[in-house]
């Protein structure tokens, strides 16, 4: 039984181990015998067992996007659980509400049909949602993107953000080469990443413009237009950093924080510290000092595993997160259904160029902003959101029954 | 494949670039950038441990405490017990200001850090004693002392070392300041115009004058280049009249009386037969425009910069005047050199490293940096310079019953006063100690001033070490 165990090669099975090493190298390390640990440990290897397990019966699509991101979120919950074991028990709690997320947007997004028609619908919900934070919102470190509701913080950009990929994907399965048609759809899309700018939540703004310009290359037939908005872009991009008090701090901080070390640099410092402290193989789980680092278990989470974990855990986080993108354009070549091909390249995009954007700040490789590292930051409406995008990029994998007034896909 | 596909896959290798890109920029700062970045203060990785390891202690080669740290209300207090004496060669360490110097360089071994795989191991397993290791210095604390006080209220350095090891017996730089009470003093030290920070012994460059022609003379030798020549007590080189010590004449001069009597005509003309590249090869055989690898940090001594020399300024480079600078350290090496048969040794202050339990973790063995000339030719060297102590110009550093090879050096600069120079060895036969002796600004010849004072450390060194 137990060689059977241990012969199977099945990667849950690998992933279940690594997370009972991991979790032991914490209690060994922490020296304080922690009940908590242990439901941790088992509660943890249990829903990623079980939600492999369902998929595998349930998904004719890809397996692999799953095993990936429950990878990530190990690791992320293993460094959160290390850096504060009160915030590591509620991301296990966030991550298990994650998949149920992922089940729900996996059903629904499969059983609904009709999703390619909602053009308007997307756009007023999602301008709904940013008048709603604009209103109630709170203001944190600085970007007004949070809302609260019963005690629980709510990111409604993040929900937006699988909104904004829908409306992209439902404009370009409608597409019918009206002039008016186009400017209205531009106007559109600048209203969203203006409406980040005013909530200061530049990061987001940033995956927005990326994802657009993206599409935009796939999609769009009058090449010219794409480098319209390219160029229109950096020259926004540029005066905003001259003219923009918040911007330019960012800037500051990227290109010479040492000069600026006691405030504006000193975050991106730590970071670098830290990730300097780890060397290649790292100082070992609950050996460094991440907490020196503020803000260290959500946008910094990074720069921890690389302390803790070596450059070579570092560079492993981001294997898998080219694994998870190499997966999601590979879903996107060979799905048929066009609105689900854009929908699996925009959730695909967003998530990688998140990721990028993240580890390149804290790395001090670009320009430092504030977003989540997807599924390992801690954060349950990034950790929710992202596990509803990796439920529909599930649907996306898999062979989409054709509508019968609609069979564009195969002729086109 | 269709349009779609083709741009698709090339959305795919823009994401393999941006993240292999982050791969790269990763080991790129690891490789790099790491080592610049880490002792900044503002990285509290450093004093985490300092708080819960106690710092070692330095000593000098007989094991007396010179810097020790104790534990205070889970603070840790450096003790420095004898205050300036020690400020340059071990330096200083407080989170406000930082390290220096032996305390910086050896900052690692001192809190342990860096200990072999197997021992962090066996301290995961047994339980750390949190106890920093200990460094050993070649120092020799009554030599050290004896400099300081022979030093006391010039400005100046001494640096004493074993000519057959490299070992550092005595290095002083004044003004100096007293770590102790740097918390207090650290305004006034560094607004002190005379740079009490600065250590002198190994990064205060200062024109050699006339112990550069030991130098030079090594350089006639190698080459075989003509020794003889006529002293008219001045001479013109390329338009430049070239003064000997108070004009006196030396007549017909070989290179053994040109070295007694300092011949300034004579050596100028032997650097222009010379030329350029002779002489600069036989200085860079000296760690001239070199880095000298050293236990703290030390500045290179700069015979020419790139540009070609004029023939004025390759006369007055080959007495040690021009654009020539020294550091002491790296006369006293000259000396040894010329004691050690032509050999240069490495230099060194520390001695080894001690764990806790008093196990040598780590020594440092003697290593030649140098092949600068042969036996014979330093053998030569010698002789001269005992003649120079015996008749010539360094008499005040005779001592009765050994025999003391040595040069003086008057070295003028930018000021009115002249840096007084002494380089020398004893005994000059088997050679135990070689010193320099640099005194900034003193105004009076090198034979006056610098000699007697290397005469009584010599002196002492001899009675103590074997």
């Amino acid at each position: 039984m137990m060689k059977k165990f241990l012969m199977n090669k099945m990667p849950q099975t690998l992933l279940v181990f690594v997370n009972i090493l991991s979790m032991f190298l914490l209690y060994f390390y922490k020296e304080r015998f922690d009940k908590s640990i242990l439901i941790s440990v088992i509660l943890l290897v249990a829903t990623i067992y079980i939600s492999n397990y369902i998929l595998l019966k349930i998904s004719s699509g890809d397996h692999y996007l799953f095993l990936v991101v429950s990878m990530l979120s190990s690791i992320g919950i293993i460094m959160i659980y290390r850096l504060n074991p009160v915030y590591g028990f509620r991301q296990i709690i966030w991550f298990g509400v994650g998949i149920v997320f992922y089940f729900i947007f996996y059903f629904c997004v499969k059983r609904i049909k009709g999703w390619k028609k909602w053009l308007n619908g997307y756009f007023i919900i999602s301008m709904i949602l940013f008048v709603v934070t604009q209103v109630l919102g709170t203001k944190i470190k600085g970007a007004t993107n949070w809302i609260r509701i019963g005690g629980i913080g709510i990111q409604p950009s993040e929900i937006i953000k699988i909104i904004f990929v829908f409306y992209l994907a439902s404009y370009y399965t409608n597409y019918t080469k009206k002039a008016n048609e186009k400017y209205k759809f531009l106007g559109v899309v600048y209203s969203y990443i203006a409406f980040l700018f005013i909530q200061r939540d530049l990061g987001t703004a940033m995956i927005f413009c990326f994802v657009f310009f993206i599409i935009l290359y796939i999609y769009e037939e009058d090449r010219k237009l794409i480098y319209y908005q390219i160029i229109g872009g950096l020259i926004i991009g540029i005066v905003s950093s001259f003219l923009i008090h918040h911007v330019q701090v960012r800037f500051i901080a990227w290109f010479n924080p040492w000069e600026y070390i006691e405030k504006e640099g000193y975050q991106i410092t730590q970071s670098l510290f830290a990730i300097g402290a780890g060397g290649f193989f790292g100082t070992g789980i609950g050996l460094g000092h991440p907490e020196f680092i503020p803000e260290v278990h959500t946008d910094f989470i990074f720069s921890a595993i690389c302390e803790e974990m070596g450059i070579f855990g570092g560079i492993a986080v981001i294997m898998l997160f080219l694994i998870l993108v190499y997966r999601g354009f590979k879903i996107a070549l060979n799905q048929y259904d066009k609105f689900f091909k854009i929908v699996a390249i925009g959730i695909t995009t967003t998530l990688g160029f998140q990721a990028f954007i993240i580890v390149g700040g804290v790395i001090k490789m670009i320009p430092l902003t504030g977003v989540t590292l997807p599924f390992v930051s801690y954060g349950g409406s990034s950790l929710v959101a992202s596990f509803a995008a990796l439920g529909i990029l599930q649907v996306a994998s898999e062979e989409i029954q054709m509508e019968q007034e609609e069979g564009d896909g195969y002729n086109s | 494949m269709d349009t779609t596909a083709k741009r698709i896959v090339k959305v795919l290798i823009l994401f393999c670039i941006l993240l292999g890109s982050l791969v790269l920029y990763l080991s790129y700062f690891e490789i790099f950038v790491v080592a610049k970045i880490q002792d900044n203060p503002y990285n509290k990785r450093q004093w985490m441990r300092e708080e819960y390891v106690l710092r070692g202690s330095i000593l000098d080669r007989n094991e007396k405490v010179l810097a020790s740290s104790i534990k205070q209300d889970k603070q840790q207090i450096r003790n420095y017990p004898f205050k300036n004496l020690y400020s340059h060669v071990i330096g200083y360490s407080f989170k406000e200001y930082g390290k220096t110097a032996i305390e910086k360089n050896y900052n690692n071994q001192l809190l342990g850090i860096g200990n072999s795989p197997l021992t962090k191991v066996k301290d995961k397993i047994m339980g750390s004693d949190n106890m920093g290791n200990n460094v050993v210095l070649t120092i020799d604390h009554t030599l050290q002392k004896n400099a300081d006080e022979l030093l006391r209220g010039k400005k100046g350095s001494i640096v004493l070392m074993n000519p057959k090891t490299g070992e550092i017996y005595a290095m002083v730089s004044k003004p100096d300041f007293d770590p102790n009470t740097m918390r207090d003093d650290w305004q006034d030290i560094i607004e002190n115009k005379e740079s009490p920070l600065i250590n002198r012994a190994t990064t205060g460059l200062y024109t050699p004058g006339s112990v550069f022609k030991m130098i030079t003379a090594t350089s006639v030798m190698e080459n075989n280049s003509n020794q003889n020549y006529f002293c008219e007590g001045k001479t013109n080189i390329g338009g430049y009249v070239l003064k000997d010590y108070h004009s006196i004449a030396h007549g017909n001069v070989d290179l053994e009386k040109a070295l007694i009597y300092s011949c300034n005509v004579a050596f100028s003309q032997m650097g222009i037969e010379l030329g350029e590249e002779k002489l600069k090869s036989t200085a860079q055989k000296y760690m001239f425009d070199k880095q000298i690898p050293f236990d703290i940090m030390s500045k290179k001594s700069i015979f020419s910069e790139e540009v070609k020399m004029t023939k004025t300024e390759l006369g007055v480079s080959a007495i040690g005047q021009g654009k020539v600078l020294v550091t002491p350290l790296n006369m006293a090496m000259v000396a040894s050199t010329i004691a050690n048969d032509g050999n240069m040794m490495k230099p060194f202050l520390v001695k080894e490293i001690i764990n806790s339990k008093n196990r040598i973790i780590k020594m440092q063995p003697p290593k030649i940096l140098s092949h600068v000339t042969n036996k014979e030719n330093a053998n030569k060297l010698r002789d001269i310079m005992i003649q120079v102590v015996e008749v010539g110009t360094g008499k005040k550093a005779k001592i009765k019953n050994v025999r003391v090879a040595g040069k003086t050096g008057t070295a003028e600069n930018g000021s009115d006063k002249e840096h007084a120079w002494f380089i020398g060895f004893a005994p000059a036969n088997d050679p135990k100690v070689a010193i320099a002796v640099v005194l900034e600004n003193e105004g009076k010849t090198g034979g006056t001033s610098a000699a007697p004072i290397a005469r009584e450390i010599l002196k002492n060194a001899l009675n103590r070490v074997q």
